[in-house]
């Protein structure tokens, strides 16, 4: 009775954070689930919902309800906004819906800061709740008991909504099948609109509502989006009720699990997500293969098909009007197959050239552009080439960067050597992972690598004794070409270095990836059931891409800490992993040198152009990454000349399920 | 009623239709058959809406329909069963019917009335009815649009010969009522049960025509016409 | 009958299954081991029994056809088989090997080669890299990811060859994504075939192809090498006469009769079942 009474607070804590957690989830699945579209800025949504709500409230009703009102519409508005602004993406898949709502999201971010400020506002609630009352002999916070309740009433309500009226049945019905939906008179972008406003005013009602439990300030939203991805992987998209008892657990582990194991609470949340997911797709696999072949695809299968497609092909006009006439100007030799290398060459001169030209500081961010553009090859490998979308490779990148700074620790100063350890370390640590990645695909990759690359960050952190916590690791000798050559002190030394390193890298990698190894690799993303077919073990030479990938994430890592001598877990979060990625997507998905370029972008617009616009970096990446969503559809890859010529636009009916044409044998 | 005039369409810069012309006069029941990669069911997909034709024109009386989308063609009065069924699978048979009544002249108790299995069935799934039920919900669905032209893709595709009949005689009886109807099928059988006209289609072209009443008289010529006479093989 | 004797194939057809032959006691004379022998192989996807207790026994050489109406459970079949997909119950044999817990690429490597109902090429690789992609881990050419350039000119060479074969030499460095439906359906078959496969499964190998086509793909499979057993899907009733011995017609997952060719086709109730898209309620 001792336990259960010393716990009381925390687990009725948990109830409500659980509560507020399931209407921002039910929101974001809503939008998944039956509009398709995966909001990475759902999170900011919600913090404009808590925002307006701090604003109006002022401690009366009047001023709580005025709250409630405006920010429910005001997210509601954003919400037919984002709905208009990813129906031209309805056939680029996921990664592009990736893209401009992670650019929302960063500027959105960013605007709010500016607005409201940095601190963390404070939220007045009305008189009479901003008191405690007794429950079993406990105080508790009045406003948080009222919160239940209205939760409570607000999932009753959305969920009336969705299994008793017209309106929720054309949502579920738009989700089995759009197009016979339409055939019955209804438009699904009349419903797309709807869902997506539903969506955000469920964000900005929750904010406005929640602002007092999760309160706004400038981490509101990557908190908020990080839990209720959480909630919706583990509770899928299929169910309400599945949603909610999620949400509750996801709300217990971080109220009553922190009180109760704190030492392990962190890790709980990811570690059952990655355990959930790799246990569904384990058993969707097959399945998911008969019914590709069978010509009726599941959901999921079609999903992933979307997905797949957005990996695979992506065309446009508007390239094909960009790229012409800078095509055309280049020598046919250029054009060919042999001259895929040409450009590559090009850019190794020019970035041989920089140190004449540029600043000590300049120069290191180039350095670090290197080290990410490392990173940002071995996402395109994994994504582009092997058909799995990752936001999980930050993870080797950080056992590369943490190995070469804790062995030159440890004396180790020999940089070559440094960076195959780095390597290996790092495909190591690949080879575990791989497994659980491999069998999955499409979104599902995204999650499961999200939760590993989250897992290794909160490890990184806890483990203070060996990487120095939250203070990361910095300090260390520095390195040396060879054993008796001098260290390598100044700038231009470590720019050389890094650029030497990073050129063999790029150089063994694109000699694998045109080597009929690579063609094995493409064959299994654009051909998994052909290649099946014909004897080839698919997953084992997804799992070899996946190490080889980890090993050049590895180097990058490795660069990195030698480049900045500093590395934390900061440096290898999250947001690295997503910036890894979107370089990867905007560069064209497929392309070394376009995720090369891509970070080359992401660093130039972070660090060298906020600096002249100081904290408005967000802002600068946000308008990046939508610019390059509407502007790049096949990516920088785009802009460079084809490899191969002759090579007619990949159909763009591959991302359009087309049910009725096939047979149903 | 329906008017095709040289309508060419395909998937992804494949043609499959080949400038077919075609004319569905009011209150009548045209069956088109032909074999699986005739281009049937992107006939039917050209005039519900779902593919934009490349080339040519689709008219229901008299309105332009050409290249509109699916949800404006099905208020214009084009009601679509098609093939596969498609119904949707987590709605129950009585949220189809309140999903698709547009509130005409087919409401639902007249849709109950003529396909009573329906209502003792509005609890379940679309997932979890027989494929004969899935037929008649599919079908439920296209008439509470109360539509002008009834489009039917292989109506009785896997249905038991018992149940397949039944699909005839609904036809039949929709088609007294004065309803037209499209229905397209590799089956002469279901052709020569209630069609009005026939038209073989081979190969994306309108190949042979005939009336309803000579394939029932004589189906050997349809027979010859789709190649599927004994001799042939 | 005689045009029959070596063709041989045995089917029973699920709870009818009165007239069913011992499974492997094949129809014909029975003389050869069978390359292929399942046992009242079952698959259900929900509600909806695709498979429903076939069996079927094919000797070497066998040029065997299935057909019947839509939604039969032909595609199924040929996935069971290929193992895309697993039977729920009964019991698939290859060579006398149970082969019914194994992928399809170990199936493939014991020599089960198969087309696709949707053909299925590397858009981006050429149509001679889609082949040796094929031909990669047959031929004794090893396992891993790596050829040495002798090895991997053989390959060529040999890929080469078997596009010439299906008429595609002259597209052999074109994209697979720019060549014709009906030229990218003769790719599949060239990569089901580079494998010498001792079974081959055709999934609707003439769907959508040109009579020139067609005539192209009787040719190969007339050239086949004899000793290759062969399973056709095909709506092409012209295909199947010319190709196949023996006809299985399948209708709501069960075989409804297996025959030589022509006996089958001509079979009253077997017309009426297959051309009226019906199941016949029950079998003589």
């Amino acid at each position: 009775m001792g336990f259960l009474d010393a716990q009381f607070v925390p687990a009725l804590d948990g109830v409500a954070y659980g509560l507020l957690l399931f209407v921002v989830a039910a929101g974001l699945s809503l939008a998944f689930g039956t509009a398709g579209v995966l909001n990475l800025s759902h999170g900011t949504l919600y913090a404009l919902g808590a925002y307006t709500g701090a604003e109006c409230g002022d401690g009366t009703w009047g001023g709580f309800l005025l709250g409630l009102a405006a920010g429910t519409a005001v997210a509601c508005l954003a919400g037919v906004l984002l709905s208009a602004a990813t129906a031209p993406l309805a056939r680029r898949g996921h990664l592009a819906q990736a893209l401009l709502t992670f650019g929302l999201a960063l500027a959105g971010g960013n605007l709010l800061v500016e607005f409201f400020g940095e601190d963390e506002m404070p939220v007045p609630v009305p008189g009479v709740l901003d008191s405690t009352v007794t429950l079993l002999g406990h105080r508790y916070p009045a406003y948080r008991l009222c919160f239940i309740g209205m939760a409570l009433l607000l999932a009753a309500a959305g969920t009336w909504v969705l299994t008793r009226t017209r309106a929720g049945a054309a949502v579920r019905a738009a989700a089995d099948d759009p197009q016979m939906l339409a055939a019955t008179g209804i438009s699904p972008r009349a419903v797309h609109t709807g869902v997506l406003a539903a969506s955000g005013a469920l964000a900005g009602a929750a904010g406005a509502l929640g602002a007092p439990i999760i309160g706004p300030g400038p981490d509101t939203a990557d908190t908020v989006l990080m839990l209720s991805l959480v909630i919706v992987v583990l509770g899928g998209l299929r169910s309400l009720w599945a949603t909610l008892a999620a949400a509750l657990l996801v709300g217990e582990v971080q109220t009553l699990g922190v009180s109760l194991m704190p030492d392990w609470a962190p890790y709980l949340l990811f570690a059952a997500m990655a355990a959930v997911l790799v246990l569904r797709s384990g058993l969707a696999a097959e399945p998911e293969t008969a019914a590709h072949q069978d010509g009726a695809p599941s959901r999921p299968a079609r999903a992933l098909a979307a997905v797949r497609a957005q990996v695979t092909t992506g065309t446009a006009e508007l390239t094909a009007r960009l790229t012409g006439p800078l095509t055309s100007r280049l020598p046919a030799r250029l054009r060919g197959p042999a001259g895929s290398a040409a450009p590559f060459l090009l850019l190794l001169a020019v970035l041989a050239a920089l140190p004449s030209v540029l600043d000590a500081y300049s120069l290191s961010l180039v350095g670090y552009a290197l080290a990410l553009g490392l990173l940002a090859v071995s996402v395109t490998v994994v994504t582009g080439y092997a058909g799995l979308p990752t936001l999980g490779q930050a993870a080797p990148f950080a056992v590369g960067g943490y190995a070469t700074a804790l062995l030159a620790e440890e004396g180790w100063t020999t940089g070559p050597l440094l960076v195959l350890l780095a390597a290996l370390a790092a495909a190591l640590f690949s080879l575990v992972t791989g497994p659980a990645i491999i069998r999955a695909r499409g979104t599902t990759v995204l999650m499961i690598t999200l939760a590993v690359g989250e897992l290794t960050v909160t490890a990184i952190d806890r483990m203070g004794w060996l990487t120095g916590g939250t203070d990361g690791l910095v300090g260390f000798p520095a390195l040396r070409w060879l054993p008796g050559t001098p260290e390598l002190l100044d700038e231009r030394q470590l720019y050389g270095y890094a650029l030497t390193v990073a050129a063999v890298a790029l150089a063994l990698t694109l000699l694998v990836l045109h080597s009929p190894a690579g063609k094995l690799l493409t064959g299994s993303r654009a051909a998994e059931s052909r290649l099946r077919a014909s004897g080839h073990p698919v997953g084992r030479y997804l799992l070899v891409a996946h190490l080889g990938a980890g090993a050049l994430a590895g180097v990058g890592g490795s660069l990195m800490v030698t480049v900045q001598s500093y590395i934390s877990p900061a440096d290898v979060g999250f947001e690295t992993a997503a910036l890894a990625l979107l370089a990867a997507v905007i560069g064209g998905t497929r392309s070394v040198l376009g995720a090369l370029l891509g970070a080359g972008l992401i660093v130039f617009t972070r660090d060298w152009l906020a600096g002249a616009w100081p904290g408005h970096a967000p802002l600068l990446l946000g308008a990046l990454f939508v610019a390059a969503v509407y502007l790049l559809p096949r990516g920088l890859a785009g802009l460079l000349p084809r490899p191969e010529p002759g090579r007619p636009p990949a159909p763009a009916k591959t991302a359009a399920p087309r049910p009725a044409e096939r047979s149903a044998t | 009623m329906l008017q095709l005039t040289a309508v060419s369409a395909g998937y992804g810069g494949g043609t499959v239709l080949h400038g077919l012309d075609l004319d569905v006069p009011e209150g009548t029941v045209h069956a088109v058959v032909g074999h699986n990669g005739a281009g049937k069911t992107t006939l039917v997909h050209t005039v519900a809406g779902l593919l934009r034709p490349a080339a040519g024109t689709v008219r229901l009386a008299g309105a332009d329909l050409t290249g509109r989308p699916p949800h404006r063609t099905a208020r214009a009065g084009v009601g679509l069963v098609p093939q596969g069924r498609r119904v949707f699978a987590s709605l129950t048979v009585a949220e189809h019917l309140l999903l698709a009544d547009r509130g005409g002249s087919w409401t639902v108790s007249r849709v109950l009335e003529l396909l009573p299995r329906l209502g003792e069935r509005r609890g379940h799934r679309g997932s979890d009815l027989s494929g004969g039920e899935q037929q008649m919900l599919a079908l439920a669905r296209a008439l509470l649009g109360s539509p002008r032209l009834l489009l039917l893709d292989e109506p009785t595709e896997g249905l038991a010969p018992q149940l397949a009949r039944m699909v005839h005689e609904l036809i039949a009886s929709l088609a007294a009522e004065g309803l037209t109807v499209l229905l397209v099928s590799p089956s002469p059988a279901l052709a020569a049960a209630c069609a009005d006209e026939v038209t073989v289609l081979t190969s994306g072209r309108a190949t042979h025509h005939f009336t309803g009443s000579t394939v029932r008289a004589d189906p050997s010529a349809l027979h010859a016409a789709l190649d599927l006479t004994a001799g042939g093989v | 009958m005689s045009r029959y004797e070596d063709a041989a194939a045995g089917t029973a057809g699920g709870e009818g299954a009165g007239r069913a032959p011992a499974p492997g006691k094949a129809l014909g004379t029975g003389r050869a081991e069978p390359v292929l022998q399942l046992t009242d192989v079952r698959r259900r996807f929900g509600s909806l029994t695709a498979v429903d207790g076939v069996s079927l026994s094919l000797p070497p050489g066998a040029r065997h056809a299935v057909i019947g109406p839509n939604g039969a459970g032909k595609t199924t079949l040929l996935n069971l088989i290929a193992g895309t997909d697993r039977p729920d119950s009964g019991t698939l044999r290859l060579d006398g090997t149970d082969i019914a817990r194994l992928g399809p690429g170990r199936r493939n490597r014991l020599g089960i080669a198969r087309s696709f109902q949707q053909p299925t090429a590397v858009a981006e690789l050429s149509a001679l890299d889609n082949i040796v992609l094929a031909s990669w881990r047959h031929h004794g050419t090893g396992r891993g990811l790596w050829r040495s350039p002798r090895r991997h000119r053989q390959l060529t060479e040999r890929a080469l060859r078997r596009l010439d074969e299906v008429g595609l030499a002259p597209v052999a460095h074109r994209p697979a994504g720019a060549l014709s439906h009906g030229q990218r359906r003769l790719l599949d078959l060239a990569a089901a075939l580079s494998g010498t496969p001792r079974l081959l499964l055709l999934d609707e190998p003439a769907a959508g192809l040109t009579d020139t086509d067609i005539a192209r793909l009787l040719d190969v499979l007339a050239r086949l090498d004899t000793d290759t057993a062969v399973i056709l899907v095909e709506h092409h009733s012209e295909v199947v006469a010319r190709f196949a011995r023996t006809v299985t017609v399948l209708a709501a997952g069960r075989a409804l009769i297996t025959a030589p060719t022509r006996e089958a086709l001509a079979h009253p109730e077997v017309r009426e079942a297959y051309l009226e898209s019906v199941p016949a309620e029950e079998t003589p």
